[in-house]
């Protein structure tokens, strides 16, 4: 089913927090159609083999929605650990342990923006304290050069290079960037600012949420 | 005293360096280690090469097998590279199963290759849909001394230009596969893609090529792969946050000092084969 | 019987070697920072990197710390290039927990051993290329490699592998003379006291002819001492001399 976007929108955003019982915090995020489910437990124990004197220690595990998680999985994994460790004030929680868990539920296109976004809804969900927000957003370049926000796999598979970027919501400077595919310098930094302004949007669609989440409760 | 600081206080012995534009090894902070690269010294393995970055070696060694090829891909060939880091190169590996950082070093090394798309599978082929050539490339961490990835990459790229695939013909009558040891045919490799590894210390100083102490020490890391002077991969996992000109920075950095590992590699294929 | 032979009527082997030569022995020490010893060594086309790690606190199974001496803990890996078919499994297969087990037994004896009780020396051993005697290379740069990290031993482990061919004895067999079908004898020994560490023999060697093949390898140890030695007085002079020039 083929929706009507320009470009430089991003999909229809839908979370559910807080849904499930036995964890800390839980979010469910869609992101058009791709879903990824997330949730976090801490600050907790951890064994002392792995305690840090001085900050909490942060663990990923990603399950992939098919199989036993593969050595590219290992790669997604790193890279959601160092970007929840660069934002949770983990000093606050020394020789604990921050352990979050992702859910694949269906990949349409975007996925490691989703998953970091559904990270940070948990971790918001939980109240862990952080130092601010990060939003992730995909884009692609396809073959004549033009730049679309937020692709599903249709256009991910069409496309030259994907591109995904976290910004922080402070002062919007890069946390983190993943690529794939070969481009120049210049439509790198195109890329990075169309990312840029729709990641605005995404901490907008954080604070609605949690508004939302907040009124309901008694 | 200055052992006593860099034990008790290493950040602060470090900042103190970087104050004044030098690292404790002497080098500036855009300053990359000596790189030394020598190809084709095993002999039992179809191309090799041996990458010294500073202290950091990584030994590359391809082996090549005959394989079946993929049904929806009958034309290509695989690469398969696999990074090891064992408890000789560093003493913070334990013996047994792939550790973490070997696997993310696996994986990114596959992800370079693919994004760079040096070697065309295509060129791989001999029979299409029934035989094809398998590269297993096999990088051995010798010494752990900090910047491993940029060491792998140099050394898997060295060996690939290294490769020499005995000819292989199949016998229409009897199925049979015939190889001749005699004449070998160089592996081509269409592009180069050179990794350039930096570390964020404390939010604005942005050093290049760290050892193992500044990669401890720093707050971030991002690494660069350029072929030519276009990007394949821009990585950076987490870490401070960087502002647009010190990325912009970085690719510039990066570009020039692939330039320099490119005729360093090519320097070397020239004097072997003299 | 045709095929490759062995030894020529002149007296001359596959690679031109008499049978009383070695082959090219290259050594260096100190080849690795992050290790506290280490040793390279290239005997013909065998390419040996051993390094040494220790002493240091027991790691892993406390259950496994000796209360009066030190454990010496062996790990032999041959890199999947390093023989003419990919090798799958670099460790863990039958044949390199045999080659650890050996090690380990021939370290056990060299190392004096109750001078760090409750502590751990970790030797590992990484073969990039394999052209026959792998153990005897591993041995001799594991030998360097623990003399580079200060580690106080008996004596030198000098170890030499000899075979039987045409009624003569041939010492330091390559893969091509393994694989030939002979009898093998590979010998450890201590040169000094010319005690021997450790003795294995593959195949059938009738045993007249035994201790002449003994006299044969425990005669190339002893040559291989001789290398080692000169390698070792070279590296610590050319490190003296830089420690004098810098002070």
């Amino acid at each position: 089913m083929e929706v009507d976007r320009t470009s430089h929108e991003l999909r229809p955003m839908t979370c559910e927090l807080g849904h499930l019982s036995r964890s800390d915090g839980s979010a469910t995020l869609t992101q058009g159609d791709t879903t990824v489910i997330t949730s976090m437990y801490g600050p907790g124990d951890v064994r002392i083999s792995k305690e840090i004197i001085d900050k909490a220690t942060v663990e990923v595990t990603y399950r992939p929605k098919i199989g036993l998680p593969k050595c590219s999985d290992k790669l997604k994994e790193r890279l959601i650990r160092n970007t929840c460790e660069t934002v949770i004030l983990s000093g606050l929680h020394p020789r604990t342990g921050i352990d979050i868990i992702l859910q694949e539920m269906q990949n349409s296109g975007s996925f490691l923006s989703c998953c970091i976004n559904s990270a940070c809804l948990a971790l918001l969900d939980a109240s862990i304290p952080l130092k601010y927000l990060i939003a992730a957003v995909t884009c692609c370049i396809s073959d004549k050069g033009e730049i679309t926000l937020d692709p599903d796999l249709k256009q991910e598979k069409k496309s030259v290079a994907i591109l995904t970027f976290v910004f922080d919501s402070k002062d919007f400077n890069v946390v983190t960037v993943s690529t794939s595919g070969s481009f120049s310098n210049e439509q790198f930094q195109s890329c990075l600012m169309a990312c840029r302004e729709a990641s605005k949007h995404v901490i907008t669609f954080y604070r609605e949420s949690m508004l939302k989440k907040l009124s309901k409760s008694v | 005293m200055a052992n006593d600081l860099k034990t008790f206080q290493p950040k602060e012995y470090y900042r103190k360096f970087l104050e004044k534009d030098v690292r404790p090894d002497g080098r500036e902070l855009g300053e990359c280690r000596s790189t030394v690269v020598n190809i084709g010294s095993i002999t039992t393995a179809e191309g090799s090469a041996l990458v010294k970055l500073g202290n950091t070696t990584v030994i590359c060694g391809i082996k090549a097998e005959l394989a079946n090829p993929k049904a929806d891909e009958p034309k290509n060939g695989y690469i398969v590279p696999n990074v090891e880091l064992s408890p000789m190169c560093s003493a913070q590996f334990r013996p047994g199963a792939p550790g973490e950082q070997a696997q993310v070093l696996s994986q990114f090394v596959v992800d370079v290759l693919q994004n760079s798309e040096c070697v065309n599978l295509q060129d791989l082929c001999i029979v299409s849909g029934k035989l094809v050539w398998m590269l297993q490339c096999d990088m051995i961490c010798l010494d752990y001394d900090g910047n491993v990835a940029d060491a792998c990459v140099l050394s898997l790229v060295s060996a690939l230009k290294n490769t020499c695939l005995p000819k292989v013909t199949v016998n229409e009558e009897t199925q049979a596969i015939e190889t001749d040891d005699k004449i070998t045919n160089n592996l081509k490799v269409q592009t180069t893609p050179v990794s350039t590894t930096f570390a964020i210390f404390d939010d604005h100083f942005v050093i290049v090529d760290p050892t193992i102490e500044e990669e401890t020490l720093a707050t971030g890391i991002i690494t660069i792969v350029t072929k030519e002077k276009k990007l394949c991969m821009v990585h950076k996992p987490g870490g401070t946050p960087l502002k647009d000109s010190q990325i912009q920075l970085c690719i510039d950095r990066a570009i020039e000092r692939s330039g320099q590992a490119t005729k360093l590699i090519d320097e070397t294929q020239c004097s072997l084969d003299r | 019987m045709a095929g490759l032979e062995l030894l020529s009527d002149q007296g001359f082997r596959i690679d031109g070697r008499r049978s009383h030569e070695l082959r090219k022995i290259q050594c260096r020490l100190g080849v690795f920072k992050q290790a506290d010893g280490s040793a390279y060594i290239e005997q013909g086309n065998t390419k040996v990197l051993a390094a040494v790690y220790g002493p240091h606190e027991v790691k892993g199974s406390r259950a496994k710390m000796l209360q009066d001496k030190v454990l010496v803990n062996c790990q032999y890996s041959m890199a999947t290039f390093s023989t003419g078919e990919r090798k799958r499994r670099p460790r863990g297969d039958r044949k390199s927990t045999e080659m650890t087990m050996h090690l380990k037994q021939t370290f056990d004896a060299a190392i004096i051993t109750n001078l760090y009780p409750r502590s751990q020396i970790d030797i590992y051993v990484e073969v990039l290329q394999s052209d026959g005697g792998n153990y005897c290379a591993s041995v001799n740069a594991a030998t360097l490699a623990l003399i580079d990290a200060g580690i106080p031993l008996k004596d030198y482990v000098c170890a030499c592998s000899a075979g039987f061919v045409n009624d003569t004895p041939i010492v330091d067999i390559s893969y091509l003379e393994e694989s030939g079908g002979g009898p093998e004898l590979i010998v450890t020994i201590l040169p000094k006291s010319e005690q021997i560490v450790f003795l294995e023999q593959n195949s059938r060697l009738h045993e007249d002819n035994l201790s002449k093949v003994l006299d044969v390898a425990s005669k190339g140890c002893k040559d291989i001492y001789a290398i080692l030695d000169r390698a070792v007085r070279d590296h610590v002079s050319k490190v003296s001399n830089v420690a004098n020039t810098t002070e």
